[in-house]
């Protein structure tokens, strides 16, 4: 859990904040273009939820906002209820409480599987071993038992993704967020992908996945749709919408 | 897994890198060690001319440029004896000669043969020279190994023909390495009539030598004391521009490093953001990544010094044996040579390393990741 200043809202015994919220979020850009315009988005603990929209609506600047890889223009990004902008230590919140996944050069191509999935572990309480036995367990879990030792490049598209799960999953994050991370695989891969996102979801993590499409997106709990830097279904209230038509939701 | 061992396989999939690394940081390591074990035999050498005379301290001339053109006549030297707590003061006069391309500086000393004793030589064969002679001459037994010479022969040296008198030790491999001839014939050939180069002093038997020594500092200012091989210098101002020269060198050879060690590693920052961005954006701190690349050229470093040693190691062999050098070069390998070696490598890595470092530390990771 983030190590800032809880929300007001998360007062001690009184009802868990949710596992994200952004709150009136602005991303702006140099000639003032605003890649996201006003986002409003709660996501409840143990939702699986995934965003859909066209390419260059905004959804990979929303991940990484949440992910703490970038900051806002204005607005507030909360997680667990504290605001991002007063945690101390992002390297340890990026370490310990979310988990990536990207769509592609997700691993280090010169280091071995096995180590692909340690290298999370550097800096957390497990020793050399108690982060081999870990990453073991991981690939196994993602079906992998018996690769660790291939490079990166002996993998297929789909294994690759299955490594990347396993690292995301390495330091038991309460937050797992992946970015397309079946955008280059074909039908048979991204189910089985799709697959270990619904095994991690029903763990209890609470899972944020970009998607372009509908068929991953149809097993979220939650489909959110994205226009021109603003959700416009999906969101708490009956979304944002305004001009943009809605698709309708799953 | 160990860090350790994730920062070497990430130094064995980068070969080429790290071997370009490695030999920038040998070969800087190797200009110093070759600068300083050669610089330090050359001072040895030179040295080596107070180590013979078995002496609590030698005198020599103040702020001459080297040693062996120091000047002290005989009323300085009668003087020196009359300093209190001086047992005896024995002058010698020493000149070099080119004797063959083996010997180019050839050591002669001439001494009264009644000092020899004192002076702490031995007779091993033959019998001392006669005090006033013009032609004869005692051979250290290296000399005369090394030339092939033995009592009775002849030794072409201080302008004449000698007749060799005897062979003596000393116990030192410089002394034993020379020769020695009558003080007024080595005074005559080098046209120094009265003159000596050095004085050895005993002192007095239980009289404290530093005492003496600051005495005869003070009571003749025109002269300097010498007590270890490293105050050399004192007398010696052409070892003092070798070792200003010697540092001046390192000091380049240890930038001109750091700049290639530095450079190699922005150029590689390029190739390097995308990993290094991954690592930051699921959770590494800046300090190990920073610790990543610091630990990766240290690693090159003490590498990189082992190599630099043993090159130098067959520079200076290499040197030893060119013509213009041969009996002039030795080298000195001293545990302080090997120290300053590691130094230099690490001294050159930091230094290389600390922008890369920083400039890595600051990546963002978002741009590292969408880096193509
Ligand atoms: N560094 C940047 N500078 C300027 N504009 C940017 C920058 N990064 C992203 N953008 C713009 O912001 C908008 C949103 O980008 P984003 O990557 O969030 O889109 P996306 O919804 O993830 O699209 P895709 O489905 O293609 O991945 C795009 O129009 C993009 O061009
Ligand atoms: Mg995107």
């Amino acid at each position: 859990m983030p190590s800032g200043s809880a929300d007001a809202a998360a007062g001690p015994g009184g009802p868990r904040p949710p596992a994200v919220e952004l709150r009136d979020v602005v991303k702006a850009y140099d000639q003032g273009f605003r890649a996201l315009d006003g986002v409003d988005l709660r996501i409840e603990r143990g939702e699986f939820v995934a965003i859909n929209g066209p390419s260059g609506c905004g959804k990979s600047t929303m991940l990484h906002l949440v992910a703490a890889l970038d900051t806002p223009t204005a607005g507030a990004v909360l997680v667990d209820g504290s605001d991002l902008r007063t945690v101390a230590d992002l390297s340890a919140y990026r370490r310990n409480h979310v988990g990536l996944v990207f769509q592609l050069h997700n691993l280090l191509a010169h280091q071995p599987v096995l180590a692909n999935v340690e290298l999370v572990m550097f800096g957390t309480p497990r020793n050399a071993h108690e982060r081999r036995e870990r990453a073991l367990d991981l690939l196994g879990q993602v079906d992998l038992a018996g690769r660790e030792h291939r490079l990166p490049g002996q993998l297929s598209g789909g294994e690759r993704q299955r490594v990347a799960i396993a690292r995301a999953l390495a330091n038991d994050p309460e937050l797992l967020l992946a970015d397309e991370p079946t955008g280059s695989l074909d039908s048979v891969s991204a189910g089985h992908v799709l697959e270990l996102f619904q095994a991690v979801h029903a763990g209890g993590v609470t899972v944020l996945l970009v998607t372009h499409d509908h068929g991953i997106a149809a097993a979220a709990d939650r489909i959110i749709e994205m226009r021109d830097g603003r959700i416009v279904d999906g969101a708490p209230g009956g979304g944002a919408a305004d001009a943009v038509p809605a698709v309708g939701p799953a | 897994m160990a860090f350790g061992k994730f920062l070497l396989r990430g130094l064995w999939s980068k070969k080429a890198r790290s071997i370009g690394l490695t030999l920038a940081i040998a070969f800087a390591v190797m200009t110093v060690v070759t600068l300083e074990v050669t610089s330090s035999g050359l001072e040895q050498a030179a040295a080596a001319v107070i180590t013979v005379g078995k002496a609590d301290f030698t005198v020599a001339q103040k702020g001459t440029s080297d040693l062996l053109s120091s000047s002290v006549d005989h009323s300085e030297l009668e003087r020196l004896r009359a300093v209190p707590g001086v047992k005896q003061a024995i002058g010698v006069l020493v000149a070099t000669e080119r004797i063959n391309a083996a010997n180019p500086v050839f050591i002669e000393i001439g001494i009264n043969p009644a000092d020899l004793a004192g002076f702490g030589v031995t007779v091993v064969a033959g019998h001392p020279f006669a005090p006033t002679a013009t032609d004869q001459v005692m051979l250290g037994w290296r000399a005369a190994a090394n030339l092939g010479l033995k009592v009775g022969d002849r030794f072409h040296a201080d302008g004449t023909w000698n007749t060799i008198t005897g062979i003596y030790s000393t116990g030192n491999s410089f002394g034993d390495a020379a020769a020695m001839f009558p003080l007024p014939a080595v005074q005559g050939y080098n046209r120094l009539p009265g003159i000596v180069t050095l004085a050895f002093v005993k002192v007095d038997p239980g009289a404290n030598v530093t005492a003496v020594a600051r005495r005869v500092d003070h009571e003749l200012p025109e002269l300097t004391t010498i007590r270890t091989a490293s105050q050399f210098g004192r007398a010696d101002r052409n070892l003092v521009y070798l070792r200003a020269a010697v540092t001046g060198s390192t000091i380049l050879a240890v930038a001109i490093g750091a700049v290639i060690v530095g450079n190699t590693m922005l150029l590689s920052l390029f190739e390097r953001t995308r990993e290094l961005g991954l690592l930051r954006a699921v959770g590494w701190t800046r300090r190990r990544v920073v610790g990543l690349l610091v630990g990766e050229s240290l690693v090159l470093a003490i590498i990189g010094a082992g190599v630099g040693v043993g090159l130098s190691f067959g520079v200076t062999a290499v040197l030893e044996r060119l013509p213009a050098l041969t009996g002039i070069l030795h080298a000195n390998y001293t545990t302080g040579a090997f120290i300053r070696a590691l130094a230099t490598a690490v001294a050159m890595t930091i230094l290389g390393s600390l922008y890369p470092s920083v400039r890595a530390a600051l990546l963002v990771p978002l741009r590292a990741l969408s880096y193509d």
